[in-house]
């Protein structure tokens, strides 16, 4: 189940920072941010303690969502705060929020400093259409998507003139041009090119990967669905919706699970379509909605906002 | 098919309004004031389905103007690719410059020139309002909140009764409410042919039907027979959830929004010409209460903005799933 499979890769991603030497710090005047997120079974106590821990260290929470569903006994917790990494150093940070997860048995506990941890690193698959794909690109070069690309798998083959390889040649992500047949769908040459990332971006991929390759993987991985899940799973929403006479059409973010199109939905978009669009302003609006609805459910779980809620949900801070 | 039998009897609809109001001398309605005819300006809407050609709207405006209409608001509609046009005017006149039966006369004219597949003309200060009956079960949101929407002129309609497959007793505030303002609550018990044919009775003298979180599915015997518009609220957003407890479906498939659908019913479940849709924002946050409850604020929403464009004549079939909605 992704739920479980995807507890030891957040756990184990903190840990990876911790053994990493951490890049020169700023002056000591500076506060940087750290954010940490909490999963464990509810208590008496558990906000008292974590704030207090921030607190012994100077650290100063500027934001916080906790989160207890009604006739579960289970607790969520985001705290975004400030702190000095001179008087708290990264690695005393880990060993503190450590502690506290043992104590509190906690499901989850990652924390997470962005100016100093490494940014997360994606690959992206995409197929044939490209706006999706594009768009990250795009906001990965202005800076509003931080993270790190390290390659661009697709099943479409593109020719060095087009505007995806000249933008990945001038940055030097590399492309791999993966053909899938129906027997053939390259999950192990997949596997191995993308090892060694955090998680995995589908920009409109149309291949559906399989339960083999989602455990082998281990991570989570970020689906767009072009419609408003469940309405039009499959292919061609946008026909579909144009043909349903619907006046409103929607794009869903979701974590990619066995079942397709099932997954836990991260984030959803609508846009209002009336008897004046036909099926080009259906599409437009649509890819609209999705580069939107992908890149807010990327930015978010990059933000740790998105924590796996019972088996098909999400808790979103 | 739905589409047809409604154009037919959307014809049939306005014609029954048309020839009723014109049995009906409109003086009595209101009584011409020479000595001020000249402030009485009253609202006028007609709606115009037809095949497309050049020169309609030259001619429908002209038309207006020529009778010292004055032209307030148009929408005019001819999709890609097909040579069909729909317009949607209003309009101020005079109706001492402009009799209603000459109005009738004028745009009957106007559409047989253009061999018009809908032409329908409304004055709402002259014409009686339109006549529904409400058919609801036992979830009575949407009910009440039409109820009082009519009580507080929000829904210019005539209710001319309620009928329901659940039993209300007299304490209860639909039949305090309905009592009050004479109002009959019509309770068929549940049979096996549905109480088709009782309903049937109890609304034919009915210009169209609200299907307020009724319950049951009318057979498309019962939708031939009826012959005109039955609007219905689905508790969800179609296509999703469609069938039974789509608030429950939406907890469980932890979707981030919600959504009501009213649309026209015809004989395929839940699928008819969508009239509109509304969503709102749900999260971690809500549980099933909170789904309901905000599920059930988009109901009465959904529903009372569908059965008032429709009044406003501002949806028209399109197609044969869709609707255009001016």
């Amino acid at each position: 189940m992704a739920l479980v499979r995807r507890v030891p890769q957040f756990v184990g991603l903190a840990n990876r920072n911790r053994n990493m030497s951490f890049k020169s710090l700023d002056p000591p005047s500076s506060l940087t941010h750290g954010i940490h997120v909490f999963h464990c079974p509810d208590a008496v106590g558990i906000v008292a303690k974590l704030s207090d821990c921030i607190a012994s260290r100077g650290g100063n929470i500027l934001a916080a969502d906790v989160f207890v569903p009604e006739n579960k006994q289970v607790f969520y917790s985001r705290s975004d705060f400030v702190f000095d990494p001179v008087k708290w150093p990264r690695v005393q940070m880990e060993e503190d929020f450590l502690k506290l997860s043992q104590t509190f048995n906690a499901i989850r506990s990652v924390v997470r400093v962005p100016a100093l941890d490494p940014k997360y690193k994606i690959a992206v698959l995409a197929s044939k259409q490209d706006h999706c794909l594009v768009d990250l690109l795009h906001g990965w070069q202005d800076g509003r998507l931080p993270v790190d690309i390290t390659c661009v798998i697709s099943n479409h083959h593109r020719g060095s003139n087009t505007h995806v390889i000249r933008f990945l040649e001038r940055h030097d992500i590399p492309y791999h041009y993966l053909c899938t047949t129906k027997e053939n769908k390259r999950e192990g040459e997949i596997l191995q090119l993308v090892q060694n990332t955090d998680f995995l971006v589908l920009a409109r991929y149309m291949q559906i990967l399989s339960g083999n390759f989602l455990r082998s993987y281990g991570n989570d991985v970020i689906n767009i669905h072009h419609g408003l899940l469940p309405s039009f799973k499959g292919g061609n929403p946008s026909r579909q919706a144009f043909e349903a006479g619907v006046k409103l059409i929607g794009a869903t973010s979701h974590f990619v699970t066995e079942e397709l199109d099932g997954g836990p939905i991260i984030e959803q978009m609508v846009e209002r379509v009336s008897h004046r669009d036909n099926l080009q302003s259906f599409v437009q609006k649509s890819e609209n909605l999705e580069k939107q609805c992908l890149s807010k459910a990327i930015r978010s779980y990059c933000e740790l906002r998105v924590l796996p809620y019972e088996e098909k949900k999400t808790v979103l801070f | 098919m739905g589409i047809p039998r409604r154009l037919c009897s959307s014809l049939n609809l306005f014609q029954v309004v048309r020839f009723g109001s014109k049995k009906k001398s409109y003086s009595s309605l209101h009584p011409p004031n020479p000595s001020c005819s000249n402030s009485f300006l009253t609202h006028g809407i007609h709606v115009f389905q037809c095949p497309d050609t050049v020169g309609i709207v030259a001619k429908l405006s002209d038309c207006i103007a020529s009778r010292g209409g004055n032209i307030l608001a148009a929408d005019v509609f001819v999709p890609q690719n097909k040579r069909v046009f729909y317009s949607r005017n209003v309009f101020v006149f005079d109706p001492v410059v402009w009799p209603r039966m000459q109005m009738e006369e004028d745009f009957l004219r106007l559409s047989k020139t253009f061999n018009a597949m809908r032409s329908v003309i409304r004055v709402p200060a002259l014409d009686p309002k339109y006549k529904i009956a409400i058919v609801a079960s036992k979830q009575d949101h949407c009910l009440i909140d039409l109820l009082h929407g009519w009580q507080d002129g929000r829904l210019s309609v005539d209710i001319t009764c309620v009928i329901s497959n659940h039993f209300r007793g007299p304490e209860s505030e639909v039949i305090r409410f309905l009592e009050m303002h004479g109002v009959p609550y019509h309770y068929l018990r549940p049979t096996e042919n549905k109480s088709e044919p009782e309903i049937l009775k109890l609304v034919q003298n009915t210009d169209f039907l609200v299907l307020a979180r009724y319950t049951r599915i009318l057979s498309s015997t019962f939708l031939r027979s009826y012959g005109k518009d039955i609007i219905n609220i689905h508790h969800g957003l179609l296509p999703s959830f469609s069938g039974i407890n789509p608030s429950k479906q939406a907890v469980d498939a932890g979707v981030k929004l919600i959504g009501a659908t009213s649309h026209f019913v015809t004989e395929e479940h839940n699928a008819g010409p969508i009239i509109e849709q509304m969503v709102e924002r749900v999260c971690h946050r809500d549980n099933l209460q909170s789904f309901v409850q905000k599920s059930q604020n988009l109901e009465k929403q959904c529903l009372s903005s569908a059965i008032r464009s429709y009044c406003e004549l501002r949806v028209l079939p399109y197609e044969e799933k869709k609707t255009v909605v001016f």
